[in-house]
């Protein structure tokens, strides 16, 4: 037994390696991200990133199929990505054991919305397994893996940002060895033809029943009293602490689904409940359901003291144990005003910042006055902010093109569709084969960076697969690349694909390639400076209100100056000073264009 | 045993993050358990963030109620206020960074300590002291010396901290741990 400060989703990849598995699969998302990192540092095991969410699923899938021991990991909305396969596997059940990593992000910390993927475990028929603190993580992943063996039925781990974020002391054992599977063949199980679905279907329901049985050992209760708190998840962190030492709490670490007889001894001499979850009222649902056929009439809270949006906070579950206590309780209000907002940038040197100005440029000369920006999911999402202002929509993995679809199909107006490398294999794909398909006149900017860089710069299939032969190869008549740091050249391209797209009615794409600036910087001890020679800068404001490059701070006088902390010496606000006020200084470090361009 | 509730505010790329580690990381080798949430994910710089830290018999991620509010950049103090009461302790870096945006008039260091009249604060030069002890990246570590001298050092012990520093950061520790003497001396 060792024990060590880990991350919540380091404690999962240990509980994972502890019960032995072989083939692990997962798409980089927050706040998933680090438990793949973590497994992919023991080599005796099948790990991968794999193109999207669905593909992973299915890798995983496949393998416990075989009889592995599988994970796959992804946030929540990945989930949808795979909800396909995922549907599936619960007709099928699997034959080693299969675990689904579900990172959800209540309150949206860095996601477009917040769903409860617990549902997909009340629609799907899988059991949700929710941890409350790295230490059950890692527990829980292990009982997960158990469970699934046991019944032959995938099982979701459903974790979270407070969860997966967290560090706090984990007490856990070395890996087992991996339990690879063996080729068997089971058409009559996996292959989903209607006669073999019927009839899995009617299995699918007894392992269910199964399931609410074994379930119970997930739950338990504590302490006594006829009020009685059911705490789900993260919630029992947050009553753990806050709530009067002896109260009777039930917690619940598998929220779906429910065991019946579990529920109703635990509210036998109550006279009113509180049911404390995040999000959604899963637990509420099936436990009011429960007390409903049992004939129960005592009071059910829920949704009713806890907001149903955001994550919890140790302020709202004071204030409704408070209430459900009958104690008063005012929380202090604070009046914080007028801070000026700071939201992320995009980095000191980053090729994104570029193209948005190429594009912008490109575009007028190509004759576009007005256009949409159909934007996608990446670090390039923040071009939503000014001064950019360059993505007008962005809703899921891979939907700037279907979107642009769309907008162009009811306007008539041309659109821009913005996407990056790993976005454009992720789903991009189908979408562009559309477009060709189908004649839609889009300019289609791939941002090729090479890496998944939002997630903190996991490699990308753009290494391996030439974007440029793929556009071409899916018949995309003009593909050109431009390097996003040379100005006057991109804007020409990208003029020139405008024009040709307005022309002949089809989609363009041009690849704008230059590497992610924290792959250069870390490749490099000693790096180049810009130096703004003050007697040239008029003080235009355009390298720092236009360009804004974060090192490039204005000065009393309005001129600029560079901050030498976090200037990497890329050189891409050079072209867009007007007055040449900007210079290099400084080595150009050996192999440096290379790396850029790589 | 008695709680601490540390909240560490900054800007992305401050070592916000780092510092809670290194924070959690001595606990745990003094015996004390601790928890450290972090929001991070977004690759990008620049952004504000905050670290919740929490030490002793706890178990809730996040703090309601801050007694150490620390502030590598002095715009994030305000932007935490609702984790600070009259007695929390405000620790201040003496820095204002402007923001990402464009054309964002930011509070100058006098128009922010007004706004924080009510609270304890104290402020520091953290920046200066940094890069005094030739290491302008060490402004989280002269910070830390200050939170050991004012309330971590019930909970860490110091030879283990010093431990997870390395020779630059050590010396930053003791110049920060310098000026705090010096200012409690001067109270
Ligand atoms: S991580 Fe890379 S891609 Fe993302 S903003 Fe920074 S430089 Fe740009
Ligand atoms: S060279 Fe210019 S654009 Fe590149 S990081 Fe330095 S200031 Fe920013």
């Amino acid at each position: 037994m060792k024990k060590s400060l880990l991350l919540g989703n380091e404690a999962i990849a240990f509980g994972a390696l502890k019960s032995g598995i072989s083939v692990a699969a997962g798409y980089p998302g927050t706040p998933s991200t680090e438990i793949i990192e973590t497994l992919q540092r023991f080599k005796d095991r099948y790990v991968e990133w794999s193109v999207n969410e669905k593909v992973a699923f299915e890798t995983a899938y496949g393998a416990s199929m075989m009889g592995a021991y599988s994970l796959v990991t992804m946030k929540h909305v990945g989930l949808n990505v795979a909800s396909d396969p995922l549907m599936s596997s619960s007709y099928t059940g699997i034959d080693g054991a299969f675990v689904i990593v579900s990172a959800q992000d209540p309150s949206m910390w860095s996601s477009q919305n917040e769903q409860d993927n617990r549902y997909y475990g009340l629609m799907a028929l899988i059991p949700v397994i929710e941890p409350y603190d790295p230490q059950s993580a890692y527990t829980l992943t292990i009982k997960a893996f158990k469970l699934s063996e046991r019944v032959h039925h995938p099982v979701i781990l459903a974790t979270n940002t407070r969860v997966s974020h967290v560090r706090g002391p984990v007490e856990y054992e070395e890996p087992s060895s991996p339990i690879f599977g063996k080729l068997k063949k089971k058409p009559d199980k996996y292959s989903l033809v209607p006669e073999v679905a019927k009839k899995n279907r009617e299995e699918q329901l007894k392992r269910w029943e199964l399931i609410q049985e074994e379930i119970k050992q997930f739950n338990e209760i504590e302490g006594e009293g006829n009020k009685l708190i059911i705490a789900s998840g993260i919630a029992y962190s947050y009553v753990k602490e806050l709530a009067p030492e002896s109260m009777k709490i039930l917690r619940i670490s598998a929220p779906v689904p429910l065991n019946k007889e579990q529920i109703i001894s635990a509210l036998e001499g109550v006279d009113e409940v509180l049911i404390i979850e995040e999000l959604e009222p899963i637990v509420e649902m099936q436990v009011k359901n429960i007390a409903f056929d049992a004939g129960f009439s005592i009071k059910i809270h829920g949704k009713d003291y806890i907001p149903r949006s955001g994550e919890l906070t140790p302020d709202i579950v004071e204030f409704a144990l408070k209430k459900f206590l009958g104690l008063y309780y005012e929380p202090k209000a604070i009046k914080i005003k007028d801070i000026p907002p700071r939201p992320p940038a995009m980095c000191p040197g980053c090729p994104h910042r570029s193209s948005f100005v190429d594009i912008k440029r490109g575009i007028t000369l190509g004759g576009l006055s007005q256009t949409f920006f159909s934007g996608d999911i990446g670090c390039y999402s923040l071009g939503v902010l000014p001064p950019f202002q360059e993505q007008d929509s962005l809703t899921d993995m891979g939907s700037s093109l279907g979107i642009a679809n769309g907008v162009y199909r009811s306007t008539g107006v041309i659109p821009v569709a913005i996407i990056g490398d790993s976005t454009f294999f992720h789903s991009g794909l189908p979408a562009l084969t559309n477009a060709v398909y189908n004649n839609l006149p889009v300019l289609v900017i791939v941002l090729d960076n090479r890496v998944t860089a939002m997630t903190g710069q996991n490699p990308s299939p753009s290494r391996e697969i030439d974007i440029l032969q793929v556009a071409k190869g899916l018949g995309v008549e003009y593909v050109k690349e431009i390097d996003p740091f040379n100005l006057k050249e991109s804007v020409k391209i990208i003029a020139d694909a405008t024009s040709w797209v307005k022309q002949n009615k089809k989609p363009a794409v041009v690849v704008a390639k230059r590497a992610c600036a924290l792959e250069v910087i870390d490749k490099f001890e000693e790096l180049p400076i810009a130096e703004v020679k003050l007697e040239k800068c008029t003080g235009c404001t355009i390298c720092y209100d236009y360009f804004t490059c974060p090192a490039i701070i204005p000065r009393e006088d309005k001129k600029a100056t560079i901050d030498t902390n976090l200037c990497i010496g890329c050189g891409a606000c050079i072209p867009i000073c007007p007055y040449q006020a900007i210079e290099l200084k400084g080595k150009i470090p050996k192999g440096w264009d290379e790396v850029w361009r790589s | 045993m008695e709680k601490l509730n540390i909240l560490i505010a900054g800007v992305g790329g401050q070592g916000v993050i780092t510092l809670g580690k290194i924070i959690a990381q001595s606990a745990l080798i003094s015996g004390v358990k601790a928890l450290v949430a972090e929001t991070h994910g977004l690759a990008q710089r620049g952004g504000a963030v905050n670290v919740h830290v929490r030490l002793g018999e706890v178990y809730s991620p996040l703090i309601r109620k801050a007694d150490l509010l620390v502030a590598l950049e002095a715009t994030e103090a305000l932007r935490n206020l609702s984790y600070a009461d009259e007695n929390t302790m405000i620790i201040l870096n003496e820095r204002v960074e402007k923001s990402v945006l464009p054309k964002i008039r930011m509070l100058s260091l006098e128009e922010i300590k007004d706004r924080l009249r009510e609270y304890k604060v104290l402020s520091v030069n953290a920046d200066k002291i940094a890069v005094q002890g030739g290491n302008p990246r060490g402004t989280n570590i002269v910070m830390l010396s200050v939170m050991m001298e004012l309330k971590l050092s019930k909970f860490i012990k110091e030879d283990v901290l010093l431990s997870l520093l390395d020779e630059r950061n050590r010396k930053v520790y003791l110049l920060g741990k310098q000026f705090i003497k010096g200012w409690l001396y001067a109270k």
